[in-house]
């Protein structure tokens, strides 16, 4: 067990090590220096090399790559080209933000798309087929579109919600998790019908596999089958489906960010490849994945541990 | 392994001569690592040969290594130890030429009807493929191939048709088809017809018997089920847990087993005689052959020695070597 | 919805092993007709005809094309996407507007005659601008499609072909799902600008990290397959093996796949233009409309619906098709019936015992006593499984039901527990037992009987056990419901019961998982797992088949030994003579859905009167020894009939070497003379005085044994039986 573990902290680390290697060639692809990017057009070309020297821009590129590891090793990762802000500071204000959303659009996804599925699965029939109807379009509409209407029904005709905005956790908890509530809802109206969908399948699955016979052969109650027995089945599939629509939508926040006016990573990363701000985007990058990797890690752990059959071996 | 003269079912011998077929202390483990050279290994130590024209008969139950000693004859599983000789030469570790060379006279037919043929390919392609492969002209191959189905009892239009539109027996015998359709020296049957229902397993048998005879064939008949096995084949090899317990002439194998191993096999082969059936199991019972545990023996035993009613220190210590008693050759500090 | 970059297969990965079979019986209809021929096979397929007979196989038309418009979405889809493509493509010449038109007369107007859709803030029209934008749109999605779901397919072939790539193609993929791929996205963005079709093509290397996990599990399948062993036999490559066996049986997961990641690629490319980096203006994009359109929600909502709509509609096309197309799980394979089902269910059985109720027992209900009257179960909606078929079991004694596949000897054993599978169902008859008829129960009433009364063991007792929990778990919640004990009392209980069939490591047993004890260590699990309720009644459905012959031994020991120590009787269902003949007192011989013959063992086994029995006992290479094996096995020519083919008459007619003119009526059971046997055959007497024998057909004359020579001479006269295929 032991080995498994840091066999996977291996292949996290490997793939952090590669997004780093990658966002580094990315960010040097981009067009502009560092000095043409921070001073603005007009700047004079003297100008513009002193800041790029300084940087070390024209450095070999492996100087520059471990020069920069191993700032961010210690947490540093440089300054921001446009405002000159420190970008780990902005990164820490800015990763709670999304984390909040990305984890509570997860959360409510997972109970919604979960209690939907099996509702689906259980019963059959025509709530079967409107379940799947409803779930068909909550993934065929954009989420960006999602938001917007919901924008329009909940903060502008009724003013339940905010628009737009964040409050944070320390000002007002009441207020933070008001800010929260409609990025969230939209993010959990596609997560939910893609988990719904999942755990339909995993509990049909699990309800055709034989032991559910002896199951009731032995009368065992029809909810001790379904919700004991079936889930217990089927819940390695969906916790793997629920690691695949965290992933996902810590990526796509970018989009609910930007709609809900959020100051978080996602829009960290939309500013700052407009502005072609390099440290910002490697920043960015790195720290997302970091913390997509971290999450993937422990729901990786949580799935071997749920299966009988990789725990003993 | 002592000389004999292979004796065909109706009497008349058969001078000995070059086996076709020689499997020298064959050897294979699964998986790679410490972990897997320390487990036992699935076939350990197995020789038998094949002459041509005979029908060899390899029995065992689960875990006996009769189903891999076949796949590495047919280079589907790689050998850790030993040497295969075919016509003479080492195939062991022969490369993808070599066994394509050797697939028009090496084949084999499988035991699953369902997954033996291709779902998407028709019955012709599916049996033109191999002379295909050789450079056989196609309107040859489909010549050959209707030849084949007719020769197996199918009509002649089922080339153009697909396997789910017959029955297991059927595909079955198609998949005899395709063994039989390079002219082959040796086919491997395994477990060719443990799927099958009764009436299908006799029309099956039926036909493999009619083409030995026709041509000449050898067969490796891979069984879990002794009496199959007597049917078709003049010698029996009996395996256990990867190790020859017993091996000679088909009929004292069977009438006259000598390892305990043997004689469990053949008292558990339940027979549609009641009264007779309750004399077997009495008889059985009195054997005192203990139940298989999911302990394996520990290594340079004898492997029924956890199950052996006349097992002692030295076979768990020792392993026997095959020595003839009788008829057969056997492999037991006992006997 | 934020779509994820990694796509979702339709079922759970675990499935991919049972896709191909799925495929296999999509095709044949095995269980169901084999004997009908689908629809006309592809023209193109023939024998060897080059390229076109090895790919003919690739598209099987037949399958998915009748599957796809049978989905009524699906077909809607296809249309929605042909007419969306065909406009786009067409769009120069049909549309009223160019793209940067500005009608300043009508800006933000919804709906009018000149503006079918309506007009943007700049008063640009938007029917224009959306079907302006679809070709680019469509386009590109194809390309992440092309680079996704090809990238993937091609590197899942390679890591099924060879253990040690899987490995690192396996590593490399993981890392590459493990990234926000959003983000990556944008980093892209930002080091080569909004070169739409570039960066769509990187989201789909990224994607297909996830499409080679979905194709892996079922390309190493297919590679498992039989055909393929039997490809490399023959000496094919593997490249030649990967195009022509695995790569067609990947067709269907291809084609469903690539609709879905069209569909994410759609999704994700407006997201992109949303947030401002779609096409560089004045190109027109859907997500750049949705954003004008979001900037006047206020004061015009109306402009959020067109943009959205098609591509709502277009994404649900793409994902239409690729439902329909997909292996969605069958809920009518279920061993639970979902509440819809069980109403129906309910209801049917309802009026199956209000008929059979109205015919009276013939004999009264003995304590113990199983007596079963004319059994009939079907699948619902017409096709017979089993007709009138009756039996008694008396308490104690052992019944075996033998007959080969499809005989319906199965269905009629889980009827008495009332198991049938979905969409099967007693249509009629009676199963008498303590004094009930159980063929009308309710779910609840045979609950009450399940376990306590009747139990039941089946053939593949790994699968019988749940994976998930321990073998102690399991057998100590059935033991604490079906006895109403209390914790510790039950794990006593379990302790004996587990000792009772024959575990030694009891205590051991109870912490092991099912998956890590043998297939006949499992099967005294299940068996002790039966008796947690002190049945009465045990029904057993191929409880041996699955096991090595020395365990089926020790098993049918075991089941004799309790039927002894507890008076418990078993109905043995088997297709194996040698274990009638070991354990049964009385045997029913069924076939095509009927009894043809029963009565004692010995009897039947010894003085069988049908000649089905007949023609069984002198196939069995068991019924030999070893001197006198016959040169070749009697036979039955023919096969099994459907049960759509079921003559009125008799069933075995056909195939049978008796057969006269009398047969071709309905044949009825007579007694046949020996104690209380009854026999199905018209010709029953006959036999039993003339002693006929059933005859080995395919007797071969004498034959030449010298084979060493170059050209042996072959005299076979052998009839060879053509089978009427």
């Amino acid at each position: 067990m032991a080995i498994y573990v840091a066999k996977r902290l291996l292949m996290a680390l490997a793939t952090v090590l590669v997004v780093a290697v990658l966002a580094f060639l990315l960010v040097h692809a981009m067009p502009g220096s560092p000095g043409a990017v921070s001073l603005g057009a007009g700047a004079s070309q003297e100008a513009i090399d002193e800041v790029n020297n300084r940087l070390g821009w024209s450095d070999p590129l492996p100087v520059q790559f471990f020069g920069w590891l191993g700032s961010a090793a210690q947490g540093d990762f440089g300054v921001s080209l446009i405002d000159g802000r420190s970008v780990s500071a902005d990164l820490a204000n800015r990763l709670p933000v999304t984390a909040a959303l990305a984890a509570g659009a997860t959360l409510l996804s997972a109970v919604l798309g979960i209690a939907l599925g099996v509702t689906a699965a259980v019963r059959g029939g025509l709530v079967d087929r409107i379940v799947g109807a409803v779930c068909g379009l909550a993934v065929a509409l954009p989420a960006f579109w999602i938001g917007i209407i919901f924008v329009y029904l909940f903060a502008v005709q009724s003013s339940v919600f905010p628009a737009t905005g964040y409050v944070p956790f320390e000002v007002s908890p009441q207020d933070w998790a008001l800010s929260l509530a409609l990025p969230v809802i939209t993010l959990a109206v596609g997560g939910a019908a893609f988990i719904a969908r999942q755990t339909r399948a995993s509990m049909l699955e699990a309800l055709q596999q034989e032991h559910i016979r002896t199951l009731r052969a032995t009368a065992t109650p029809t909810w001790k089958i379904l919700y004991v027995h079936a889930l217990r089945y089927a819940s390695l599939p969906i916790v793997a489906g629920i690691a695949l629509q965290f992933i996902g939508l810590f990526g796509g926040s970018v989009i609910a960010e930007q709609l809900f006016a959020m100051p978080g990573l996602g829009q960290a990363v939309q500013t700052s490849v407009s502005t072609h701000d390099a440290p910002s985007v490697q920043g960015v990058v790195v720290v997302a994945t970091v913390v997509v990797v971290a999450v993937n890690l422990v729901l990786e752990l949580a799935t071997k541990f749920l299966d009988p059959k990789l725990r003993a071996s | 392994m002592s000389i004999e003269t292979a004796v065909w079912q109706d009497g008349t011998a058969q001078a000995p001569g070059q086996p076709l077929l020689e499997v020298v202390d064959l050897v294979v483990r699964y998986g790679r690592g410490r972990k897997a050279a320390a487990a036992p290994a699935a076939v350990d130590g197995v020789s038998f040969s094949i002459r041509p024209g005979e029908t060899v008969g390899l029995v065992g139950e689960s875990g006996s290594g009769k189903s891999t000693i076949g796949k590495a004859i047919l280079g589907l599983q790689k050998s850790s130890g030993g040497s295969v000789r075919y016509d003479g030469t080492d195939i062991t570790h022969a490369g993808p030429a070599r066994r394509r060379e050797l697939g028009g006279e090496l084949r084999a037919v499988f035991q699953d009807p369902n997954s033996s043929l291709n779902p998407r390919q028709t019955i012709g392609a599916s049996l033109a493929e191999p002379l295909r492969t050789r450079g056989v002209a196609a309107r040859e191959a489909r010549q050959r191939a209707e030849d084949m189905l007719a020769r197996v009892g199918l009509p002649r239009e089922a080339v153009d048709r697909y396997p789910g539109q017959f029955s297991g027996g059927q595909r079955q015998r198609i998949a005899v088809a395709r063994a039989l359709i390079c002219e082959p020296k040796l086919v491997v049957c395994d477990e060719a017809v443990s799927a099958l229902d009764l009436s299908t397993q006799a029309q099956v048998l039926n036909l493999l018997a009619d083409l030995r005879d026709e041509r000449g064939l050898s067969y490796l008949f891979i069984a879990h089920d002794i009496s199959v096995v007597q049917f078709l084949a003049q010698r029996v090899v009996v395996l256990y847990r990867g190790q020859v317990m017993e091996s000679g002439p088909a009929a004292s194998v069977t009438e006259s087993p000598r390892h305990p191993f043997t004689q469990a096999l053949v008292a558990a082969s339940p027979v549609p005689r009641p009264a007779e059936q309750a004399e077997r199991r009495q008889k059985r019972e009195a054997l005192g052959v203990r139940t298989a545990s999911a302990a394996t023996a520990a290594p340079g035993g004898c492997p029924f020695s956890q199950r052996c009613p006349l097992a002692t220190d030295l076979c768990r210590s020792e392993r026997p070597a095959l020595r003839t008693v009788g008829a057969s050759d056997v492999a037991c500090h006992y006997v | 919805m934020i779509p994820s970059i990694a796509p979702v297969p339709a079922t759970a990965p675990a499935n991919a092993e049972n896709a191909d079979k799925e495929t296999d019986t999509d095709a044949a209809g095995v269980g169901a007709g084999a004997g009908a021929a689908t629809a006309a096979a592809p023209a193109a397929t023939g024998t060897g005809r080059g390229p076109r007979a090895a790919f003919g196989g690739l598209f099987a038309p037949r399958m998915s094309s009748r599957r796809l418009f049978a989905s009524p979405g699906a077909a809607a889809g296809i249309i929605w996407l042909a007419a969306l493509v065909a406009a786009s493509l067409t769009a120069p010449w049909w549309l009223p507007y160019k793209t940067e038109d500005q009608d300043f007369t009508a800006i933000l107007s919804g709906p009018t005659a000149a503006h079918w859709l309506g007009t943007d803030e700049l008063g640009r029209d938007l029917l224009s601008r959306i079907f302006a934008a679809a070709a680019g749109t469509l386009g590109t999605s194809l390309i992440t499609v092309i680079v996704g779901v090809g990238l993937g397919t091609i590197l899942a072939m390679v890591a099924a072909a060879g253990e040690r790539t899987e490995g690192v193609i396996s590593r490399v993929t993981e890392v590459m799902m493990s990234l926000p791929g959003t983000v990556i996205i944008l980093a892209v963005i930002g080091a080569v600008g909004t070169n739409i079709p570039v960066i769509m093509a990187i989201l789909g290397v990224l994607i297909s990290a996830g499409i080679y996990r979905v194709m892996l599990g079922q390309a190493t399948s297919l590679q498992s397959q039989l055909y393929v062993d039997a490809a490399k036999v023959d000496g094919v490559s593997t490249l030649a093996i990967s195009l022509r066996h695995v790569l067609p049986g990947l067709s269907n997961t291809i084609v469903v796949q690539s609709a879905l990641i069209f569909a994410v690629g759609m999704l994700i490319q407006a997201g992109l233009a949303f947030i401002g980096f779609g096409p560089p203006i004045p190109q027109p994009s859907w997500g750049g409309m949705i954003q004008g359109a979001s900037q006047h929600v206020y004061d015009a909502p109306w402009l959020m619906v067109p943009t959205g709509a098609v591509l709502a509609l277009t994404v649900l096309a793409a994902n239409a098709i690729g439902n329909a197309l997909g292996k969605a799980p069958n809920a009518a394979a279920s061993h639970l019936p979902s509440a819809a089902d069980r109403r129906r269910r309910t209801a049917a059985s309802a009026s199956a015992a209000a008929s059979a109720s109205a015919a009276a027992p013939e004999t009264p209900a003995a304590p113990g006593r199983l007596s079963v009257r004319g059994l009939s179960v079907g699948v619902d909606g017409g096709t017979p499984l089993v007709t009138d078929v009756s039996f008694d079991v008396e308490q104690g004694t052992v019944l075996g039901l033998v007959g080969e596949s499809g005989c319906g000897k199965t269905m009629t054993a889980l009827s008495l527990l009332g198991l049938l599978p979905s969409g099967v169902s007693v249509t009629g008859g009676q199963i008498l037992w303590d004094g009930r008829n159980l063929a009308g129960a309710t779910e609840t009433a045979m609950a009450g009987v399940r376990g306590r009364g009747i139990a039941l063991i089946s053939q593949e007792p790994m699968r019988a056990l749940d994976p998930m929990f321990t073998v102690g778990y399991q057998l100590v919640s059935a033991i604490r419901r079906l006895r109403k004990t209390g914790k510790a009392q039950a794990r006593a209980e379990a302790l004996s019961l587990l000792e009772k069939v024959g575990i030694v490591d009891a205590g051991r047993i109870l912490t092991t998982y099912p998956h890590q004890i043998s297939g006949g260590m499992a099967q005294r699990v299940a068996i002790a797992l039966a008796l947690a309720g002190r049945p009465r009644l045990l029904v057993a459905d191929e409880p041996t088949t699955a096991l090595d012959v020395t365990v089926q031994a020790e098993i049918l020991s075991l089941l004799r030994t309790l039927v002894k120590d507890t008076g418990m009787s078993v109905v043995m269902v088997t297709h194996d003579l040698g274990v009638v003949a070991d354990i049964c007192d009385t045997v029913a011989v069924m076939y095509a859905g009927q009894v043809v013959e029963s009565g004692r063992t010995a009897n039947i086994l010894d003085n069988p009167r049908h000649p089905y029995t007949l023609a069984l006992l002198a196939a069995d290479p068991h019924a030999n020894t070893a001197a006198d094996m016959p040169e070749r096995l009697a036979t039955i020519s023919g096969q099994v009939p459907q049960p759509k083919d079921w003559p009125a008459g008799c069933r075995f007619m056909a195939r049978c070497q008796f057969a006269g003119s009398a047969c071709v009526a309905p044949v009825p059971l007579v007694p046949s003379g020996s104690d209380d046997g009854v026999v199905r055959c018209v010709k029953a007497d006959e036999l039993a005085v003339e002693g006929l024998e059933w005859v080995a057909t395919e007797v071969p004359a004498r034959r030449v044994p010298d084979v060493r020579s170059a050209d042996s001479t072959v005299s076979t006269s052998s009839a060879v039986e053509k089978d009427r295929a």
